[in-house]
């Protein structure tokens, strides 16, 4: 849940979003839920001239699974709180193991 | 009427009033502004609509009408010879009467009623909402003739040419308008716009008493009859037009004692006004010969006229009569007819959405709704963990990141944690919708709860062994797959691991790393642990104390932990080629990173023991270390810099804030060991040894100016200062960072304000003459510089002229 707890912190944050197609849409995140599906308003398509077809697209919901990477505002990442929560995930997902 | 009930007319021929196709809905709404534009001239005079086509037909060719459509009269029969559906259905229709009186001898199934005859080939039945299937069931079915005159075109909505006769006699009175027609649906349907179902119990309840029951249920959105059936009907004091057919497969039950002895079934009483031919062969154990009803037969459309008419007193519980009649309507006053037009959009408008939302109604079974609500918990419980809010240790465990940071940034939580525990009442009661729904969400929230709770208290059985069998089931889903090998782990504690540890020497990158990553599982313990501190405990409370005195016990096991995994009191080895495990602790970032955090949960000797060990280390400190100005080049490397900012950002401030605390002798005693035990001038040399000597003199000064230090203790530390600035006055010129351009010296001036500050007279002297051309050069380079800059650089000049009691405007 480490991921999805991250993201949550991020709604109504401009992030970038690259799929595993290329395609790089800019948009202001509005919701995420345990899959990492996602959901971008006021979108904006990188080289949009490749993909004339999203040129009307005001928003969107992508499927976790075709996400490549996603690229976040610095600022708004607390890396030593990150640090801790990925110390926790690592100590529950230890304690399931066992 | 089309077979299926659809609407068979073509849009140029609908007039918006008739009647609507299956599955349209009739639009009470858009009636409410005509009802407003009619309240005027709502009467719309026949002589002014009628175009007086009816003069211009022809009457002279009328004789050959029977034959061509076979209306005839009453006993014109056109025989059945055609009819080979009608003589199939007879034998099921034995069949079925059978099963009728069954049913009435049945005592509990004897709900059929006595029926009337209902007056099933009135002209509105063509336009009520059936299957179109009910005719058939009648064995004795001809297709009705007037039905047919629709599939000429000749529309029987259309006000005018088919309502000509009938209107043109009593030309005086008025048409009615839609609205007005509806409203009366509505008086007689009253307002149960229930599913049929409901209707038919009803109906079937209504029927056991005696009196007449004509308030039979109208379904909502049921086509409106057309005005001039309405009148025809009405004066031959037939059923109210707006009487509305059950549903197909529901008996008509228009209730009241009709002539029409109990126990026959629909079809036949429908048969009664058919010619003898058309009848169907009674049984031979049949109730009632159908010979017997004729006789009887015109008395039929008294009987209602009774019920139908008109109670001018009734009046409706809030004063507006009861509308039954059109002719009342026109009785009343405008008021009062303006209240009844409000009145009744009001009930359209509520009887619509009720029909709206019926329409639903049994679409979904059990099953569904079970699946949907499984569904619907499933998102609940996933949705930002808000069932276990009452479990703050859950939510931390699953929702760390995401729960801290909203704390710390104060960000505003997606789903505010609901109040748990009983609902509330108060609310309720107060303010009514909003108060249910959130109850409705706190009921199910609760649900959710527990049903959570019980799968988590549900014993996780992997396997099952049934007796007596010889291999185990193993239970496996996608979470858990089947364990395929059974490997026992060796309890930690018993494993060679630890002895094997401390072989290893304790400074080497891996032991290091585990011993940080000992320190920050540490420390967020500690943190949990400040987390659920207890409240301070009352006098003569002894369970809270004892809770509190448990929790400081775990508190300092854990502190314990810390210290033992920050490797602070590991035996220094002199002249080791290895640093010590704490000094390389620290040269990790996230080693620094991790003092301000340890600072708070450690007492004043661990902060000076820590202190201690770093001034003791000073040299061999990475910062100091590798700050070490490398000839040709003018500052460290990148690597380094960022090292000494996370430094003076992270550790600096920590033992600035513990010394500014410490009592002078500690002081004293931590510039003894700079002195003795490292490389001053090397460490004088960079940013972050040259902080550590600011922060010391600085805090001497300060308790002597405070006058706190004792004679002793003053002397003391003039001595060490003594050998301090001899040891730094030949190298004062060095503790510059590389050339006057590079930037960034201000840490030195501070230094050298310190210096100065403490030093005497002849010290001071000594010192301006070392750092004289160091001065002088700065003034001039500030000169060169953009103004702010400049003066930057110039007022950290000050800083020590000013120590001294000089100024560098003196300089000129």
């Amino acid at each position: 849940m480490l991921f999805f707890s991250f993201f949550k912190t991020l709604t109504n944050q401009t992030v970038t979003i690259e799929l595993k197609n290329d395609i790089r849409i800019r948009g202001i995140l509005k919701s995420v839920d345990q899959y990492l599906n996602i959901k971008l308003d006021d979108i904006e398509v990188l080289e949009l001239a490749k993909y004339p077809h999203l040129s009307s697209v005001k928003n969107m919901f992508i499927r976790g699974s075709v996400v490549r990477y996603v690229m976040l505002p610095r600022s708004e990442v607390d890396v030593g709180l990150l640090e801790d929560a990925t110390r926790r995930e690592a100590a529950n997902q230890a304690g399931k193991a066992r | 009427m089309s077979f299926f009930g659809f609407e068979t007319k073509l849009p140029r021929d609908r007039d918006g009033s008739g009647s609507k196709g299956f599955f349209e809905t009739s639009d009470p709404f858009a009636d409410i502004a005509r009802a407003h534009a009619l309240e005027d001239d709502d009467v719309i005079d026949f002589e002014d609509t009628y175009d007086g086509l009816g003069d211009q037909l022809p009457d002279d060719q009328d004789e050959f009408n029977d034959d061509t459509f076979g209306a005839g009269g009453a006993d014109t029969s056109v025989g059945r010879d055609f009819d080979f559906f009608g003589k199939t259905a007879q034998v099921s229709d034995v069949i079925g009467e059978e099963q009728v009186r069954y049913s009435l001898q049945n005592p509990n199934s004897a709900r059929v009623a006595p029926q009337p005859a209902a007056p099933a080939v009135q002209p509105a039945a063509s336009k009520t909402k059936r299957s179109g299937y009910e005719k058939y069931s009648d064995p004795g079915y001809i297709p009705d003739l007037q039905a047919k005159s629709s599939v000429w075109g000749v529309s029987q909505k259309k006000p005018e040419p088919v309502a000509a006769a009938p209107a043109a006699s009593t030309a005086s009175r008025k048409m009615m308008s839609l609205e007005e027609v509806e409203a009366q649906m509505r008086q007689q349907g009253h307002n149960t716009s229930t599913p049929a179902a409901e209707a038919f119990m009803r109906s079937m309840v209504d029927s056991q008493y005696p009196q007449p029951q004509h308030l039979q249920t109208l379904p909502d959105g049921f086509p409106p009859v057309p005005p001039e059936f309405l009148h025809a009907q009405i004066k031959q004091g037939h059923l109210p037009p707006g009487m509305p057919h059950p549903p197909p497969g529901m008996p008509e039950l228009y209730g009241g004692p009709g002539p029409m002895p109990p126990g026959v079934p629909l079809h036949m009483m429908q048969n009664a006004n058919l010619p003898p031919q058309s009848m169907p062969p009674a049984g031979p154990r049949h109730v009632g010969p159908p010979q017997a009803q004729r006789p009887q037969q015109p008395q039929l459309p008294h009987l209602p006229q009774q019920q139908q008419v008109p109670l001018p007193n009734r009046t409706s519980a809030n004063g507006i009569p009861v509308i039954t009649n059109p002719q009342q309507l026109r009785d009343l006053t405008e008021e009062q007819r303006n209240a009844y037009l409000v009145e009744d959009a009001k009930r359209a408008k509520r009887n619509h959405k009720i029909f709206l939302l019926s329409r639903g109604n049994g679409l979904m079974t059990p099953q569904d709704k079970n699946f949907i609500t499984r569904i619907q918990l499933q998102q609940l419980v996933a949705a930002a963990g808000n069932v276990a809010d009452s479990d703050p240790e859950a939510v931390l465990a699953e929702d760390f990141y995401y729960q801290v940071y909203s704390q710390i940034r104060g960000a505003p939580r997606q789903h505010p944690p609901p109040t748990p525990g009983p609902l509330r009442p108060d609310l309720s009661v107060s303010d009514g919708q909003q108060a249910r729904a959130d109850n409705h969400m706190q009921r199910m929230q609760q649900q959710v709860q527990r049903a959570v709770e019980a799968a988590k208290a549900k014993p996780k059985n992997k396997q099952l062994i049934i007796e007596g069998s010889l291999g185990k089931i193993s239970f496996s889903n996608a979470k858990a797959p089947k364990p395929m090998l059974n490997i026992k782990r060796p309890d930690s504690s018993e494993g060679p691991k630890p002895k094997k540890q401390s072989d290893l020497s304790l400074s080497d990158r891996k032991s290091i790393l585990t011993n940080l990553e000992g320190v920050y599982s540490s420390l967020m313990a500690m943190e949990d642990m400040e987390r659920t501190m207890p409240p301070p405990p009352e006098e003569g409370d002894a369970e809270a104390i004892q809770v509190h005195m448990e929790w400081r016990q775990k508190l300092h096991s854990l502190n314990q932990k810390l210290w033992r995994s920050l490797k602070v009191m590991e035996p220094i080895v002199p002249n080791s080629t290895t640093p010590h495990p704490f000094i390389a602790f620290l040269s990790y970032p996230k080693g620094k990173k991790a003092i301000p955090r340890i600072f708070r949960h450690i007492d004043q000797e661990q902060r000076v023991t820590i202190l201690t060990m770093i001034v003791v280390h000073l040299d061999s400190l990475d910062v100091v270390r590798l700050a070490q100005p490398v000839p040709g080049e003018a500052q460290p490397s990148l690597g380094v810099r960022e090292a000494i900012d996370l430094f003076s950002l992270a550790v600096m401030p920590c033992l600035l804030g513990y010394v500014n605390e410490a009592p002078f002798n500690i002081i004293i005693g931590l510039l003894g060991l700079v002195i003795n035990q490292t490389h001053v001038q090397t460490v004088a040399r960079t940013k972050v040894g040259l902080g550590i000597l600011t922060m010391l003199l600085s805090r001497a000064e300060i308790v002597k100016e405070a006058g706190q230090a004792s004679e002793h203790d003053w002397q003391q530390w003039v001595q060490k200062f003594n050998i301090l600035f001899d040891t730094l006055e030949l190298g004062l010129n060095d503790i510059f960072p590389g050339t006057i351009s590079s930037g960034d010296d201000m840490y030195v001036w501070q230094f050298l304000a310190a210096v100065g500050i403490g030093a005497s007279p002849e010290q001071q002297q000594r010192l301006v003459i070392a750092v004289k051309d160091r001065v002088m050069e700065t003034v001039s380079y500030s000169k060169t510089l953009p103004a702010d800059m400049g003066s930057q650089r110039l007022s950290n000049v000050n800083l020590f002229m000013r120590a001294i009691g000089l100024d560098v405007e003196l300089l000129g």
